[in-house]
């Protein structure tokens, strides 16, 4: 029963370390695209996303079943629980992906804006937060978890910078005022991208110590700034 | 057996109790924006703490159930429900209180033009968090479904105000700070909608044991 238990938690985190690879494909796609002013590799995106969709139902599945045949206490039940929510952040990243192919799809309805802004940097953050809070989940690695916490003030500090820096040209440029909201957009999907990975990190680090720290940092960065 | 019962009501029971506050974290969110109230932001930044206190409360609950109890089918379902619905609504919470700061930052800037579609969308908004809830309570598919269906009323009405608010900082560009002020309340009212069809999903899950999530976006769009 125990071992048959374990092989269930087993493939359940296999199938959340795919989800988080398929995520993290769906963003580095999705900024591809923007970054090369294409559309090109938009379906893929949106094909994925079928995917991620599966994958969420499939490990929410897995975890009930898991429940009700086991009936799982302290750490086992905590590690299930964190499967499904960490299924549903993933998910939740996915969404943004294709935010970002949407929101591109309406920039390339006008000329390229001279510069891209933080942009590019922006999005080497937080693909590196996803990726270090899937590999802390992975390892159980709550030194990792707290450094993806850490990083998201950087991640804040760009969009705050992206900000101001498009708001300064669509003020002095008005007919920038449509790609600019749209390059702005796609700063807050990434930001949102980063605060999964938060999410991640914080349900990886409350799993294996069973401490608490959602919220904690709220006060300073949940706000969506300026 | 009688005693996990009771457990079970006094977890909707505090759930419910968190959905009020969030509702009119929602509702007063709006009208500090659209009456210009300092005294109605204030209250919203208030209640976001209680809110994330009861998150965490209702979470140990639900988990403390499931670990004690044992439950099996209708009632683990309810439970893994109930700990996604606490979820989502702290995030709603916390999209209340963006919407908040953009209506405090609005306030110091001369007012733009007469706000009509986003108090629609925001009435859309809470109408779909009250009855996303009333379909949790009374395990209601019909009511869920009806939520689905308005979150596509909310999606247009936010491209109306987004392709408005352009033209608008396009023909005036000193209103741009305000317009985006503007852009982001609704944004953050789209995403409120999307976290009351996340409910209504769950609780159609929760009633028929089937997974509509997902299906329902791929119908609609």
């Amino acid at each position: 029963m125990r071992r048959h238990f374990e092989e269930q938690i087993e493939e359940c985190n296999a199938r959340l370390v795919h989800m988080g690879a398929v995520a993290e494909r769906m963003i580095e796609k999705s900024i591809q695209c923007l970054l090369e002013r294409t559309a090109e590799g938009h379906e893929e995106v949106f094909q994925h996303e079928g995917e991620i969709n599966n994958l969420h139902i499939e490990i929410d599945e897995r975890v009930i079943s898991a429940l009700a045949l086991q009936h799982p206490v302290a750490t086992d039940l905590r590690l299930l629980v964190m499967a499904t929510k960490i299924a549903g952040e993933l998910e939740r990243v996915g969404d943004q992906a294709v935010n970002i192919c949407q929101n591109t799809a309406s920039l390339l309805k006008h000329p390229p804006a001279e510069v891209l802004t933080n942009i590019p940097e922006m999005a080497d953050v937080v693909r590196g937060m996803l990726r270090e809070s899937l590999e802390a989940f992975v390892r159980r690695d709550v030194e990792l978890a707290q450094k993806v916490l850490d990083t998201d003030d950087q991640a804040d500090d760009f969009k705050d910078q992206i900000f101001f820096q498009l708001l300064g040209n669509m003020m002095t440029e008005p007919p920038t005022i449509p790609r600019a909201l749209a390059l702005i957009l796609v700063s807050r999907n990434l930001e949102r991208v980063a605060d999964h990975a938060t999410n991640i990190a914080e349900e990886v680090i409350y799993a294996v110590q069973g401490r608490d720290v959602r919220h904690h940092h709220e006060e300073t960065r949940q706000s969506e700034g300026p | 057996m009688r005693h996990f019962q009771e457990e079970l009501n006094e977890l909707q029971r505090r759930l419910l109790e968190m959905a009020g506050l969030v509702e009119s974290a929602i509702h007063f969110s709006v009208r500090s924006l659209t009456a210009r109230d300092q005294e109605q932001a204030q209250r919203v930044l208030r209640s976001e703490a209680t809110i994330n206190q009861m998150e965490i409360e209702i979470d140990g609950l639900a988990t403390r159930l499931l670990a004690l109890h044992q439950p099996m089918a209708g009632d683990l379902r309810f439970l893994t429900a109930a700990i996604k619905i606490n979820s989502d609504l702290e995030r709603m919470g916390d999209l209340a209180v963006n919407i908040v700061e953009r209506a405090m930052d609005l306030m110091g800037r001369p007012p733009m033009k007469p706000l009509v579609d986003i108090p629609k969308m925001a009435g859309l908004a809470e109408s779909m968090v009250r009855k996303s809830l009333n379909a949790f309570v009374n395990r209601d598919p019909e009511l869920a479904r009806s939520v689905l269906l308005s979150d596509d009323a909310v999606d247009d009405l936010k491209d109306t105000v987004y392709q408005d608010l352009i033209h608008f900082m396009e023909s005036d560009p000193s209103t741009v700070a305000a317009g985006v002020d503007l852009i982001f309340v609704a944004h953050n009212l789209e995403r409120i909608a999307d976290q009351a069809t996340n409910i209504a999903e769950e609780v159609l899950f929760l009633v028929q044991g089937i997974d509509v999530r997902h299906h329902a976006e791929t119908a609609e769009e």
